[in-house]
Parts: structure tokens; C-alpha cells; sequence
């Protein structure tokens, strides 16, 4: 991030960082799934991912970051967009108002029975644009010396 | 040791393939043949049999509780002591350890361990620089200290 005149050893730091980055990830996409009957969801999820891409920031340099994910957040966000758009735009095929959810009971073969609702897609529309506009602000605020 | 670890679960579930019974019951079965079996093949591995490591680790983790009582009883007779004579210092500790994760773990035990308290290591990984609460008399038996949790993970890792 900032040039460093005291070169400290992070190896400590850095290991620890290379476990808990997955644990982090996988509570966060816990979070997102549990959103519609318990707390959690989207925006939670979306926060709490970019919170590991943050640790992996603070723990290693940006170049190596950028070679791990190399993503373009903007776009990341500007995807997410469109895809809450578009579960608008579903809805008037089927004669309905705008942004109207349904949800349905579906079979799966191993899930057994679970309900998909539309609503999920909605959901993650908005993780990845909190995912997008956080990591945009904190590169941006990083990479300008 | 992942390894063998992974070939003992493929082989319980191939076990609940077999008897076409899917229940955790079936799944611990066919664990422990596979068990069995890698135990009496055992000289095909490079490495030994991972149950070892995993008494290693156990092992370990007695070591560590046993050490975080004791050094926590030395803590507290420090705060009640009426006059203190502590005398705070730094002093630094070769290791032999070279894996990352193995400085990790060395490191995380120390300074878990009141008293002591892992400050910084050098670029070449090769030494811990320690601060000790009470450095005149503790010297030497941390230094011991320092070398049962050093011979446990070698353990760990051999």
C-alpha cells in the first residue's frame, strides 16, 4: 500500500491470513444463502467477502492480489446491475408490475424439495455490486500515493 | 499424511458402495477397514502411517494446555506479588523449524503462553526475537520450554 521504510517480517501474519481467508469466504456465502428466512443476505455477504479480499490486501502486496483475482471490480459491479435489471424486466414477461417475485417448490434430485425463489437472483445482484464499489474504493484509495 | 488420509476416506466410500448403504454407520465401516488395510500396507507410503501424526498433534495440543496453565499460575503470582522484581527483557531464539506454518504454530504457542510474547522474527526466518516478563531467572527454563514445543512440532511434521 504505502512505501515502507522499515521492512517488518509478515510471515506470521501471512499464514494465518492464508486459512482464515477461506473461512471468511465460506461464512460469507453462508450469510447470503440464509438471507431470506434468517439475518443475512446480499448486502452482509457482499461486505463480508470484500472483507477477505481486504485482509488478502493488507496481508500482501497489490500487484500479488492482482495476480491471485485478477478481476475489474468495476465491471464486477456494472454485472451486478444488470442482473437486478433484468429480474425487473422477467417479471414483464408474465404480465405482471415490475420487479414482481414468484417463487416455486421444485423437486431436486438431492436436495429433495426446496423453494427457488426469484429473489435470490435479486440477492445477488446486490452482493456483487457491494463486492464491486468496495473493492473499487479501497484500490482507488490504495493505489494513489 | 493428506494422502493417506484421502485414500482411507475414498476407500470408506467406495465400502458404502458396495454394501449399497449409505448411512454414517456404513461410512465409519468402511473407515475402518481402510484403516486395516493401510496400516498392514504401510511400507508402500513414503511417509509413516498418519495415525502417528495425528497422536503428534494430540500431543501437542496436551503440551500446550498443560503449559498455558502453568505459565498462567506464574502470571498470577506476578500481579499478586506485593513488591515486584520483575525484570522485562528481550532475547532472541534460534529455531530450526523451517516451514511457514511451523513458525506459525511456534510463534502462536509462545506468545499464548503468558510471560513470553513473540515481538518480530528476522528476514531469514531463522530467529525469534522474545520478550520476556521476568528475563533473569526464566531464561533458561523458557529455553527448555521453547524446546518441548519445538521437538512436539518436529514431531508433528516429521
Amino acid at each position: 500500500m504505502n512505501k515502507k521504510n522499515i521492512k517488518v517480517n509478515d510471515l506470521i501474519f501471512q499464514t494465518v491470513t492464508k486459512i482464515v481467508v477461506f473461512i471468511i469466504i465460506l461464512y460469507s456465502l453462508h450469510l447470503f444463502f440464509s438471507g431470506h428466512y434468517t439475518p443475512g443476505g446480499g448486502f452482509v455477504g457482499g461486505l463480508m467477502t470484500s472483507s477477505a479480499l481486504v485482509l488478502l490486501l493488507l496481508a500482501y502486496d497489490v500487484k500479488t492480489v492482482k495476480n491471485i483475482l485478477p478481476f475489474n471490480y468495476i465491471n464486477i459491479a456494472a454485472s451486478g446491475l444488470l442482473i437486478a435489471v433484468l429480474t425487473g424486466l422477467g417479471s414483464l414477461f408474465f404480465k405482471v408490475p415490475f420487479l414482481t417475485h414468484s417463487f416455486k417448490y421444485v423437486d431436486l434430485p438431492l436436495l429433495g424439495e426446496t423453494s427457488l425463489a426469484t429473489a435470490v437472483l435479486f440477492d445477488l445482484a446486490v452482493y456483487l455490486v457491494v463486492i464491486g464499489v468496495t473493492m473499487t474504493i479501497i484500490q482507488t484509495i490504495g493505489e494513489t500515493e | 499424511m493428506a494422502f493417506q488420509i484421502l485414500l482411507n476416506v475414498i476407500l470408506a466410500w467406495i465400502w458404502m458402495f458396495l454394501s449399497s448403504d449409505y448411512s454414517t454407520i456404513a461410512f465409519f465401516k468402511g473407515y475402518f477397514f481402510g484403516l486395516l488395510i493401510i496400516f498392514v500396507l504401510r511400507r508402500f507410503f513414503h511417509k509413516r502411517i498418519y495415525i502417528l501424526s495425528i497422536i503428534a498433534i494430540l500431543k501437542l495440543l496436551w503440551i500446550f494446555f498443560i503449559e498455558l496453565i502453568k505459565a498462567n499460575i506464574d502470571v498470577l503470582k506476578v500481579i499478586f506479588s506485593p513488591t515486584s522484581k520483575v525484570k522485562p527483557g528481550i532475547f532472541s531464539l534460534e529455531t530450526s523449524l523451517t516451514e511457514g506454518w511451523e513458525i506459525t504454530l511456534l510463534s502462536n504457542l509462545i506468545t499464548l503462553t503468558p510471560g513470553t510474547l513473540v515481538i518480530d522474527i528476522s528476514d531469514d526466518n531463522k530467529t525469534l526475537y522474545i520478550h520476556a516478563i521476568n528475563i533473569e531467572n526464566v531464561e533458561q527454563t523458557k529455553q527448555d520450554i521453547k524446546n518441548t514445543f519445538e521437538k512436539a512440532i518436529k514431531e508433528v511434521s516429521h
